[in-house]
């Protein structure tokens, strides 16, 4: 089910009526930046939108936006049928991410370096760079995947980083980006700096879906993007070698950029109206050196927007973020049964769990919080029963609404670490953290009076399918 | 050269023209890196209408902080 490049996705997602193809001249802003937004508000199945014909530019660049921007293009992702259930998706992704590890198969003959420019660069000759919100400190690369490697343990495969980072068009050939402290490549970039060094970096723009998946995933620091991204696709995931950085790089990639991380230099960056729906204020932070640009003919500048959820991010990172902290959990606690933190990269989490004694639930909820991913997220942890599905968010409500007590049920962790970008942190980065366990309390925590649930009555699996093929036969007949 | 809208600084250079002349050019400012479109609302090329909350100058450039902080240098 491989797609080996973003064209091959694009077409598949053509062919299923999922790309919308936007052939009438546009300006770049607010054009752009306003179908972003717009599309969202199109449904769980919107399509994916390519645009190229630009006032300014000859015909010949191209931008595409919200790739995987719905449930449906997101299944597309998978190689699954374009109208799977969500759940559905969820327990094939956990199925494909057990067979973690899958070797890499390096290739030669990467389609990028059919150009390259190491002298002169200007990166607005290649990409049709674009204001996505009207109070973005510049125009930014929002979806692309950098690449660097731990200088400490350089020939570690799995602690070279695939990440996404927030990355700011500064010059012709100059950008800072935004590796925030909890991030892999925060972490690169401290040992180079403690080294004194430049951090070599790789970035791959308009690259196919799964690997930017994989990359925008919060996986252990030593697991591997590439042997993830592997694992998700079914097949060996095709890599090739940077020419200048010797990084190892997604072999379809529409362009390539090689350069360095300038060492102890900050520069001011942002703001940029961020995945949590409110702008970034502006900081201080890192600078990269463009040296080389590799391209293919015509290359297609993929993007995303950001803003208010639901976006295409929240549809891109929603499931990637609920799996690794319920792999994490369940290897602690074979009790928890599904986690739900799709919301907002995982501010948010719901967990449901089966439960065998008296403060088993919050001792779930606190784990939850001391994973890598919860150590930046992990905000508020609602832990839920077994009986409750935590990606329905009616019964969730149910079960916070009849089964947590306000006096005994909700933990306070003061002064935790989160996200710098949380716009409730005071100061950024720090954060009282809560836990709500709305499970029903269990031996020796005897309280309440929690009768017996309503179980549905004997015939109702039945009637629910007889009730569809009557109501879906009427439904022909008004036809 | 040009004047940042966001932070008034001067001498803000062009780092891209439009491949189709005269369409548009592309200005960015030494100071604070805000670069804009010739072509954008008023609202962001005109520092006189730009947002006051997002308005920029040296005091509040100073108050940015380092993300991610610098390291200190590991000794030899």
């Amino acid at each position: 089910m491989a797609y080996n490049d973003l064209r091959a996705f694009l077409q598949r997602l053509k062919d299923e009526g999922q790309l919308l193809h936007v052939e009438q001249q546009v300006n770049l802003e607010p054009d752009l930046g306003g179908a972003g937004r717009a599309v969202t508000r199109l449904g769980d199945n919107a399509p994916a939108l390519l645009f190229d014909n630009f006032y300014g530019y000859e015909r010949g660049k191209a931008v595409v936006l919200n790739v995987v921007g719905s449930w449906a293009n997101h299944a597309l992702m998978l190689g699954l049928p374009k109208n799977t259930p969500v759940k559905e998706q969820f327990f094939e992704f956990v199925r494909r991410w057990n067979t973690y590890p899958v070797s890499v198969q390096y290739m030669e003959d990467a389609p990028f370096y059919e150009h390259e420019i190491t002298d002169e660069i200007n990166l607005f000759d290649i990409l049709p760079f674009f204001r996505l919100n009207d109070h973005d400190g510049g125009f930014y690369i929002d979806k692309a995947c950098v690449i660097s490697k731990d200088l400490d343990d350089p020939d570690h495969f799995g602690k070279e980083n695939v990440g996404v980072y927030r990355i700011q068009v500064k010059g012709k050939d100059h950008l800072g980006i935004q590796p925030v402290p909890m991030h892999d490549m925060a972490i690169h970039l401290r040992v180079a700096e403690e080294r004194g060094v430049n951090l070599p970096v790789a970035i791959a723009i308009g690259c196919e879906p799964v690997i930017t998946t994989m990359a925008g995933t919060p996986l252990l620091y030593d697991q591997s993007e590439y042997e993830m991204a592997g694992a998700i696709q079914g097949e060996p995931y095709r890599i090739a070698r940077g020419k200048q950085t010797g990084l190892d790089l997604p072999w379809g990639a529409e362009v390539v950029l090689e350069g360095e991380v300038i060492a102890r230099k900050r520069e001011p960056e942002g703001p940029f109206g961020e995945f949590t729906g409110t702008y970034s204020g502006g900081r201080n932070a890192p600078a990269i050196k463009v040296n080389a640009v590799y391209y293919r003919t015509n290359p297609i500048f993929e993007t995303l927007y950001l803003g208010i959820p639901w976006t295409e991010l929240d549809y891109m990172i929603g499931l990637n973020t609920c799996l690794p902290i319920y792999q994490q959990l369940k290897s602690a606690f074979p009790e928890v049964v599904a986690v739900n933190a799709m919301y907002t990269h995982g501010l948010i989490a719901i967990i449901s769990t089966k439960t065998y004694y008296g403060g088993f639930a919050k001792a779930v909820g606190l784990r939850a919080m001391t994973t890598p991913h919860g150590l930046g997220y992990c905000k508020i942890i609602i832990v839920v029963d077994a009986d409750i599905d935590p990606f329905d968010l009616k019964q969730v409500m149910w079960a916070l609404s009849t089964r947590f007590a306000p006096g005994k049920d909700l933990i306070m962790i003061p002064n935790a670490s989160i996200l710098p970008l949380d716009p409730s942190a005071e100061p950024a980065g720090i954060t009282h953290k809560i836990v709500i366990d709305a499970t029903v309390p269990v031996e020796p925590d005897v309280r309440g009076d929690f009768a017996q649930t309503i179980d549905p009555p004997a015939a109702t699996e039945q009637w629910e399918q007889t009730l569809r093929s009557l109501w879906n036969e009427s439904l022909g007949k008004d036809k | 050269m040009k004047t940042c809208p966001r932070c008034d600084a001067e001498g803000c250079s062009v780092v891209y023209q439009s491949p189709v002349a005269g369409c548009w050019e592309v200005y960015s400012c030494p100071r604070c890196f805000f670069i804009w479109r010739t072509t954008e609302a008023a609202t962001i090329t005109d520092g006189t209408r730009y947002h006051p909350k997002f308005k920029l100058n040296a005091e509040k450039l100073g108050t940015f902080r380092n993300v991610p902080a610098i390291p200190s240098v590991r000794e030899a």
